[in-house]
């Protein structure tokens, strides 16, 4: 048998090693006298070892009373902790939906000096899907080659290299983008995301380390909301999907599904979140795919899913960034 | 369910404060963070509950490390430490030094073998580890014994260097 190395000498004294392999090291250090000194010094610096790390052990206290009876988290130390962060969600959300409200007003006003006067009525958010669709319907079709110039812009997919806080205009309009998907087929879709539901399974819970093995690339996650575990996923079709739990708040739990795929999936993917708008009425340009974006996190598909309204969960997609070492 | 989960805060929470406080060094902040990561776990019912929690608590104390970091609190944090706040004792002003340069020794390795090391002095098995880090079984004993000497080393050449400064 050759030399035992450093890390079978340590397995080996941390009583970690199989009895097979116990049995050969035996036979080995019975007769290495080299080994067999190599051993008593690395017992040295495991024991040098584990008496510095005694040092640096936080104060031995009395073991608080186990909250076994709770079924719910102790709320009080949740919001100690999360309730900034969740401010913060809150205001970035509210931002984001404000400055849409905001700029909602004005493309209809805009609107009316050109072409489409049955888009002058005024839009009241809460009725986005019949405004948008009568808007579709009414418009003769000689209008179409020449659409109010925000709305193709923001079906334009474009990067998005700001930071997180000078985000609020763009992920405005992303979420005015995806809003104008989500309505025209608001029940496609619906249906799609049970679909969705059911087809990310999710695993064994695991570090961050394996998730950016499995991944081959920073897990996306949306910046500044507690990470609660990352979970290994399973999918037909992805040859690595990890999924990673995040806490908005002390009872909304969101989880952003990374999933690594071959380019051709990749494409059905887009074409399958593209649909809605293909199915559109009277669209004479091709359709513009409100969902690719692909700029940070490049070749990984992204979805987010949780409690929320198809709305917050995209304007929480268009916040993913990888999340560096 | 809540009965093993009851057994495994007994045999397990001391060592996971153990294992936070050498990420967060504030054992008050331990104490609530493992409290969380086992509240944590009383909802989620996880299979593995052991394993489960450290992978959680190294979450959340990375977390936490982001958002001190962020908040510029960690200064605070530093020098709201006994320390030199107080005339204190020789016995526990050595204690506090010694733990300063053990914590400055630790920063020194690398973030895996730091891991690795800590995970390992808070009872968790090489096959645990090896789970929770992505690292190959067979590769825990290596990343040990190189995470081990690495302190060592570390640690004493920061006492030369003291007694230098000293000389």
């Amino acid at each position: 048998m050759s030399h035992v190395d450093d890390g079978m000498l340590h397995a080996y004294l941390d009583g970690e090693l199989s009895p097979a392999e116990v049995q050969g090291v035996d036979a080995h250090l019975a007769q290495c006298s080299d080994c067999g000194r190599r051993l008593a010094e690395e017992r040295a610096l495991i024991a040098r070892a584990a008496e510095l790390l005694a040092l640096a052990a936080p104060p031995d206290r009395e073991l608080p009373p186990f909250r076994a009876g709770d079924v719910k988290p102790p709320t009080r130390l949740w919001w100690q902790v999360r309730l900034p962060l969740a401010w913060a969600a809150t205001i970035a959300l509210a931002l984001g939906i404000g400055t849409y409200l905001g700029r909602d007003t004005e493309p209809p006003r805009r609107a009316e000096t050109t072409t489409d006067a049955a888009a002058a009525k005024p839009r009241t958010p809460a009725e986005p899907v019949r405004g948008l669709t009568r808007r579709a319907a009414r418009t003769p079709p000689a209008a179409q080659p020449a659409p109010p110039p925000r709305a193709r812009a923001d079906n334009l997919p474009r990067p998005r290299p700001e930071p997180l806080v000078s985000q609020a205009d763009t992920a405005a309009a992303y979420a005015y983008a995806e809003r104008v998907a989500d309505s025209v087929a608001g029940i496609t879709r619906r249906k799609a995301s049970q679909d969705e539901h059911g087809r990310w399974q999710k695993g064994d819970a695991i570090s961050i380390d394996s998730a950016r093995r499995v991944l081959g690339a920073d897990p996306l996650v949306v910046p500044g909301v507690p990470i609660e575990a990352f979970y290994r996923g399973r999918s037909i079709g992805y040859s690595g999907v990890v999924i990673v739990e995040q806490a908005l708040d002390s009872t909304t739990m969101i989880e952003v599904i990374n999933a690594r795929s071959a380019p051709a999936v990749l494409d059905e993917v887009v074409v399958t979140g593209a649909q809605p708008v293909r199915s559109r009425p009277a669209e004479a340009a091709p359709p513009a795919a409100p969902r690719p974006a692909p700029s940070p996190g490049a070749g990984l598909f992204r979805e987010v899913r949780g409690p929320l309204s198809s709305d917050s969960l995209a304007a929480l997609r268009r916040l993913l960034r990888p999340l560096r070492p | 369910m809540s009965q093993d989960l009851a057994e495994v805060y007994r045999t397990t929470y001391r060592a996971l404060v153990r294992f936070l406080y050498r990420k967060v060094w504030d054992a008050e902040r331990a104490e609530d963070l493992a409290q969380e990561a086992f509240a944590r776990a009383v909802v989620h019912k996880p299979d593995n509950a052991r394993g489960w929690l450290f992978i959680v608590a190294a979450n959340m104390a990375r977390d936490d490390a982001r958002r001190a970091a962020r908040e510029r609190r960690h200064l605070t944090l530093l020098t709201a430490e006994p320390q030199a706040s107080e005339p204190a004792a020789d016995d526990a002003l050595h204690v506090e030094n010694e733990r300063t340069r053990v914590r400055a020794a630790l920063e020194q390795l690398t973030p895996r073998d730091r891991e690795v090391l800590l995970l390992w002095d808070s009872g968790v098995s090489y096959e645990a580890i090896a789970a929770q880090t992505g690292l190959a079984r067979g590769a825990i004993g290596t990343t040990l014994a190189r995470a081990r000497r690495r302190l060592v080393e570390a640690y004493e050449a920061g006492q030369r260097g003291e007694h230098v400064a000293r000389g």
